[in-house]
Formats: C-alpha cells, sequence, structure tokens
C-alpha cells in the first residue's frame, strides 16, 4: 500500500496478466482461508469455555501466571488450531506475505501453545497466552501487565545444563532447534524485506525465548550470532535504521547480566570507525559514535587530560572527512556536536566538562581558522559559511561581546542567501538574532 | 542550485482523479495487492478519508458504510485489528479512532461497538507503566510511533486522563538526539518521522517547551534537497511522504518559512499521477494512497489554493479536531 520506487506501469493488465493476477489471489486466499479456520475454531471453543456460566473456567482464563493459558483453559482448541499443521500453513504464508502481523501472533501462538516446551523452572511466568482475536477475551487490568512482561525475563543460571534443577540437556534441546529453526526460517525474509518491522519483531521474540527457555551460555551464544547478521544487514544498506537498532537492542541484551555480560562500548565504538573510514557519509554511524562516547570515556576512566585528547582527536577526524568531503552534512552535524559540546556542559553527556572559557573560545577560534582554510579550495559550499557565521556568533555570546567584525558576519550571510536561497528564511531569522545581539 | 520562488504559475491539483481514485480502491479485488495489503485496510481507509477530506470531498465515501466496517474490526477488548479477523493493534485502533472522528461516528461506537471507553482501555493499557512509553500490541514492540498513536486517540476519545501522560513526556525527552531531532527508542538516531511522533505527542501535552526548536528546525529544514522534495535522514532520497512529517513538524514549532515553500509545492504536484489519480514517493513511480495522503497534507499545510486546512498535529482536518477538543 506504501510503494516505494516502483515505477508506474505502462498500460493496463492484459487479460493474461489478470487471469494470473487471479490464480495468484486464489492459492493466496484459500491459504489464508485455512489459517483462518483453524483459528476460529479455537476461537469458538474458547468462547465456549468462557461462557459466563461457568465463572470458573473464565476466571482461570483470565489468570496470566501459567504456561498457556489455551493450554489450561482449552488444550483441545489449542492443539488444533495451534498445532504442527498450522504451523506449516504460517510458513508458507508468510514466505508470500511477511506484513501480515496477525499470521506471526498465530505462528507465536503454535510454539507457545506446544512447539516448544515450557519454560525452564526459575524462568520467568511471563509466557501465557495473550489474548487478541484468537482468543477475543474482554480487556482485564492484567493485558497491561502482559504487554510489558514479554519484556521480562530472568536468569536462568548455568546450573540447569547440569540438571541441578531437575532440567537435563534433553530438556531444552528440542527448544534449541526450533529457536534456532525459528532464525533460519526469518533470515531470507530480513534479506527480501529488510525493512518489515514485523520480521525483525518476531526475531527478537523468537531470541527472547531462548532467554526464557535455554540456560545462560546457550542463549548467549544464539544473541552472539545476532551481531553476524546485523553487521550483514549493515553491509548491504549502511543506513537501514531497522538493523542499526536491532544492533544497539542486541548489544544491550549482550551486556546484561541475564546473558553474564559486560561492557561492549570499546568494540562499538570501534565498529562506527570503521563504518565511517567505509564511508564518511554514513550519518547513522556518526550518531551512534556520539551516543557511545559518553559511556566510553566514563568506562575508560578518563581524566580532563585525556578527555581533552580525546576531544581533540575527533575534531581531527571530522576535520579529515571535511577535506575531501566539505558538502557532506552528516560531517557537519558531528561537527556541531562537537562544538555544542565546548560550548556547554550538559552533565555527564560532556566530553570534556572541566574546560575554561578561555580554552572552550581557544578551542572554536582554531577551528574557525580550520574551516577557513577549507575556503581556499571549496568556494561554493553553504555548509562553510554557515559554520563561520554560527561558530563566530557563538565566541561572542560566549565572551559576552559584540561582534567585531559585521563585515565578515555580512559576507558570509550573503553567501548563505546566493547559494541557499531554499533557506532563504532561515538566513532572515538568523540576521534578526545577530542584529538584536 | 535551481532558481527558486520564481513567481511563475503553479502546476495544478488534479482533485477531481484524485477523488475518483480514492473511491476505485475498494474495488481492486482482482489485483493481488488488494489482498496483500489487508493488514493495512483500516490505515487505508483513515488515508483515504483524510485525503478526501482535504480536497473538500468529504462525502465521496460512503458515511455509514464506512462506520460500520471500521466496528466490524472491533474485538471485545476495545482494540481493532486491520480489518475482520486480524488481530487488534495500536496502528489499527488509532486509525480507526480518527476515521470515527472524521465520519462523525462516536455515537455509534456507543450504540453498536464496544464504547469509548472500552477502546481508553485497551490503549491505556499498553502503556510501559515504568518507562512511559506504548507498546503496539500485546507482544511488546515499543516504538514512539506508538506512543504518539495511543495519545492522538486517547485525546480524542476525551480520556487522556487513563493514560500517564508526564511519563509519556519524559520518554518522549529521553528520545531526544544532539541534533534536536529524536529517535525510535532513546539512544536512536533521529528520523523524520519519528520527529514528527514526538514533536506532535509534546504538542498535545502542551509540553512544547521541551523542544530545542532552533536546533530540530535546522535539522529539518536541512531536509529539503534541490528537487524541492523533502527528505527523512541527511544523505537519504526525497519522498512525498516526508513532505508531511517534516513539514508538520516544522509547523509544529512555527518554523515552515526556513524551508522553500514553492520548490515543495511543484516537488509534491510533479508526482501526481494525472490521468489514473492518486500522489507516488517520487515523480512517475507508481502511485498508493498512502502518498496520496500526505502528499495532499503537505499541500494543504503551505496552504494550497481551495483545499481545506489539515491540523498539523493530528494529521487530519481541522474543522473535525475543532469540533471534537473544541
Amino acid at each position: 500500500m506504501a510503494s516505494h520506487g516502483v515505477a508506474r506501469a505502462s498500460g493496463p493488465r492484459t487479460e493474461e496478466q489478470r487471469k494470473l493476477d487471479l490464480d495468484k489471489i486464489d492459492r493466496y486466499r484459500s491459504l489464508e482461508d485455512q489459517v483462518r479456520q483453524k483459528v476460529s475454531f479455537h476461537r469458538t471453543i474458547c468462547a465456549l469455555s468462557m461462557h459466563p456460566a461457568s465463572p470458573g473456567l473464565s476466571r482461570r482464563a483470565h489468570q496470566l501466571d501459567g504456561p498457556g493459558r489455551a493450554n489450561e483453559s482449552t488444550p483441545q482448541a489449542a492443539n488444533q488450531s495451534f498445532g504442527d499443521e498450522t504451523f506449516q500453513l504460517t510458513s508458507k504464508l508468510l514466505r508470500i506475505n511477511p506484513e501480515y502481523y496477525t499470521v506471526w501472533n498465530v505462528r507465536r501462538r503454535c510454539l507457545i501453545s506446544g512447539l516448544l516446551s515450557g519454560p525452564l523452572p526459575g524462568s520467568s511466568p511471563s509466557k501465557a497466552l495473550p489474548s487478541s482475536s484468537a482468543t477475543d477475551t474482554p480487556t482485564t487490568s492484567s493485558d497491561a501487565s502482559l504487554a510489558s512482561s514479554s519484556k521480562k525475563t530472568q536468569q536462568l543460571p548455568d546450573s540447569q545444563t547440569t540438571g541441578n534443577n531437575g532440567t537435563t540437556p534433553e530438556s531444552w534441546a528440542g527448544d534449541l532447534d526450533t529457536i534456532k529453526s525459528e532464525l533460519a526460517f526469518t533470515i531470507p525474509l530480513l534479506m527480501e524485506f529488510p525493512k518489515c518491522y514485523w520480521i525483525w519483531e518476531y526475531r527478537l521474540w523468537i531470541l527472547d525465548q531462548a532467554i526464557e527457555r535455554l540456560p545462560v551460555s546457550t542463549s548467549r551464544r544464539i544473541w552472539e550470532e545476532e551481531l553476524g547478521l546485523v553487521s550483514k544487514m549493515l553491509h548491504r544498506d549502511t543506513r537501514n535504521f531497522h538493523a542499526w537498532g536491532y544492533r544497539r537492542h542486541v548489544v544491550t541484551k549482550l551486556e546484561s547480566s541475564t546473558l553474564n555480560g559486560s561492557s561492549m562500548t570499546e568494540p562499538e565504538f570501534a565498529y562506527t570507525t570503521s563504518k565511517i573510514n567505509a564511508d564518511l557519509s554514513n550519518f547513522s554511524a556518526w550518531h551512534s559514535r556520539s551516543q557511545l562516547i559518553p559511556r566510553l570515556l566514563n568506562e575508560r576512566k578518563s581524566d580532563q587530560a585525556a578527555r581533552k585528547d580525546f576531544l581533540e582527536k575527533e575534531l581531527n577526524l571530522v576535520r579529515e572527512g571535511l577535506n575531501v568531503g566539505p558538502e557532506d552534512q552528516s560531517l557537519w552535524f558531528y561537527h556541531q556536536y562537537l562544538i555544542t559540546n565546548i560550548l556547554e556542559t550538559p552533565g555527564d553527556q560532556t566530553i570534556a566538562p572541566e574546560l575554561t572559557d578561555e580554552e572552550r573560545k581557544a578551542y572554536i577560534e582554531s577551528e574557525i581558522i580550520e574551516i577557513k582554510d577549507l575556503l581556499e579550495d571549496y568556494e561554493d559550499i553553504k555548509w562553510i559559511y554557515e559554520a563561520l557565521l554560527e561558530y563566530t556568533l557563538a565566541i561572542h555570546k560566549l565572551t559576552k561581546t559584540a561582534p567585531s567584525s559585521q563585515q565578515d558576519l555580512s559576507s558570509w550571510l550573503g553567501k548563505l542567501r546566493t547559494l541557499d536561497p531554499m533557506r532563504s528564511g532561515r538566513w532572515s531569522d538568523l540576521e534578526k538574532q545577530w542584529s538584536q545581539a | 542550485m535551481p532558481a527558486t520562488s520564481q513567481p511563475s504559475e503553479l502546476p495544478t491539483l488534479a482533485t477531481d482523479v484524485h477523488v475518483s481514485y480514492i473511491q476505485s480502491l475498494d474495488t481492486k479485488k482482482d489485483e493481488l495487492d488488494y489482498w496483500l495489503t489487508e493488514h493495512l485496510r483500516l490505515n487505508g481507509l483513515y488515508w483515504g478519508l483524510t485525503a478526501l477530506h482535504l480536497l473538500n470531498r468529504p462525502d465521496a465515501l460512503p458515511g455509514q458504510e464506512t462506520i460500520d466496517f471500521v466496528l466490524s474490526c472491533q474485538h471485545d477488548n476495545g482494540g481493532f485489528g486491520a480489518a475482520p479477523g486480524h488481530d487488534a493493534h495500536m496502528l489499527s485502533t488509532v486509525s480507526a479512532v480518527q476515521i470515527l472522528a472524521m465520519a462523525d461516528g462516536f455515537d455509534d461506537l456507543e450504540t453498536k461497538g464496544k464504547g469509548k471507553q472500552q477502546v481508553g482501555n485497551y490503549i491505556a493499557n499498553l502503556q510501559n507503566r515504568e518507562t512511559g512509553t506504548f507498546s503496539g500490541d500485546e507482544w511488546g514492540e515499543e516504538d514512539t510511533r506508538f506512543l504518539y498513536g495511543a495519545l492522538n486517540a486517547l485525546s480524542l476519545l476525551g480520556l487522556l486522563s487513563l493514560a500517564d501522560v508526564d511519563k509519556a513526556v519524559s520518554y518522549v525527552v529521553s528520545c531526544t538526539n544532539h541534533d534536536g531531532g529524536y529517535g525510535v527508542r532513546p539512544g536512536a538516531e533521529s528520523h523524520s518521522g519519528q520527529i514528527f511522533t514526538c514533536v506532535a505527542t509534546l504538542a498535545i501535552a502542551q509540553r512544547l517547551d521541551l523542544v530545542d526548536k532552533e536546533k530540530l528546525g535546522r535539522w529539518l529544514s536541512e531536509r529539503q534537497v534541490p528537487c524541492g522534495g523533502l527528505n527523512g535522514r541527511p544523505e537519504k532520497q526525497e519522498d512525498v511522504c516526508y513532505s508531511w512529517w517534516v513539514l508538520s513538524s516544522l509547523k509544529i514549532i512555527d518554523l515552515v518559512h526556513w524551508i522553500d515553500r514553492e520548490a515543495l509545492i511543484r516537488f509534491i504536484l510533479s508526482c501526481q499521477d494525472k490521468e489514473s489519480g492518486g500522489i507516488s514517493d517520487r515523480p512517475n513511480n507508481r502511485v498508493d494512497v498512502w502518498h496520496t495522503c500526505f502528499g495532499l497534507a503537505g499541500l494543504s499545510l503551505l496552504g494550497y489554493p481551495d483545499m481545506e486546512t489539515v491540523d498539523p498535529v493530528y494529521c487530519m482536518p481541522k474543522p473535525v479536531i475543532k469540533r471534537i477538543l473544541g
């Protein structure tokens, strides 16, 4: 329904094309009907068992602490509706249409209702079968806790692999196979539909099942392998924001105590360096870098000297980029980020928080000189004039002095108006701001 | 750089074919795409109906049928699925509320549906009471799209008090980036679509004081590329839908004049299919109702003549918002 980059058709379909389409529609809808019949069978049984005449059953159906509501209240319905046959149908349907979120939900229900064994003892009780069309139960206040509980996971001690809790490797070996096979199922779909939210989300849900159902060391290995996948996705499309978000999520999980993790700030920072070296215009990588820096410096326990050194290295890095690509807005936004850091001290987010005003001024002045040097090679890049204007005004704001050379400011503003007439309203506002200063 | 703002005549908006195009959408049952996009049916109806309102043709779809279809997608728990037989989800629930608001169907919701209160409960129960953000459904995906949708729909229903608005606001603030923009979750890169959801959320919560307007306006204004269109992130291609996400955000912070109005109008109009109707992402590409809606909403926001005024926070006709919110 939202087409991107697809050329407009040159004319109407031929009768033959139309027939082919109708065949495809028939096959698709018949598959869809089969899934719906399975699910609606379950709905009917559930509705019967939750009839107000049997309040006990109804109440039990709302208890969300069981391993699966359908299993508990209507095992027959669950087995018939969410068994292997339905599961296979969802595979077929999702390969054709991975945007069909309800079918992903049916697939989840199949796994919860029997294809996965119960969570390991000690795991969080979050895997009750959620309500929705498949059960059509009235909302209860517990729905909210359900919504958030799917993210709550508890650490399983590794001792479970040795059977201390009465759990033997065999009891989760089947789940391991299922989880691996589900992860494999989504790979070709992600490759074909890398921007489909539902596939990414389903994959994360499966990974959460690993945490709940497998010993820590095993689920950690599974999560670690995700970094390989996401690197591959980001190699194919360096700006895919689903993949960048997924990477952040995976790293956070790998760092957490749930997976016996520790900080990955250093390797992640190195990852952004490698992405930037491969492509200076990768705004996503620059962004990720800016997010990692405060943590990086804290974890390195950097003192003020080390922080200043770090700041200077970052300024050099972005300046090297500007020397070859001064029209690249990713670089300028990163440069502005560093300048903001020099000018302001927003708490622990600052790179070098203890700069004196004199030092701040010196840093900015030195940047202004470097940027002026760019003018020797590049006269017609508006970003250069914008930076000169903005950083010069920033110095005056910092030192609480009036701009000494109105001439420079006027000439840069004139250049901005000529080179970038689209944003003329902005340049007028900037002029007002400076004339009021 | 192309010359801009030349006082020459603008291309025309092909209103009649756009209306026919939207009317025809539900008749394309012999096309596979019609079936493959059923998971977007209620969203599609919202996009289509909004487009018709903005074209000043609100009655081009049958009102009662529209309301009845929406109500047929409702579940007992109050939430709406994308179509009958689809699971309830925040995205379709928000569209349902928006359609009912436009079609004046809140009374039917009470008498034939499960009632406002139940819809409000469904939405409010998806709030993560620890962090303030919202999930899309019971499976737990969180995204500022859902947070905005929740506040949008709850405020239209007059049930904003069911949510913890202060927590929601804090969550939005935690998604702020150093470039002034907002991401899908804390730490995520600024993205124009997400910026709209966050800024519009703050507008509904009456907390626009928390936005760094100068920084955000600067980043947003740089989304305009030489052809006049807007992109969603730095170094990306232009796309008509950002005529909404970027422009509405600029409107909310009162900085629309930081981009070239006429160049954007020309770009949107150049993406029309003047023969068969509809608007596409870029010129000569295949049209769809999503780009048609957001292209028209962009034109309305830019004051294109003879269009209904769009509300930048709700992406709905202003008179409807006025009727409901007063």
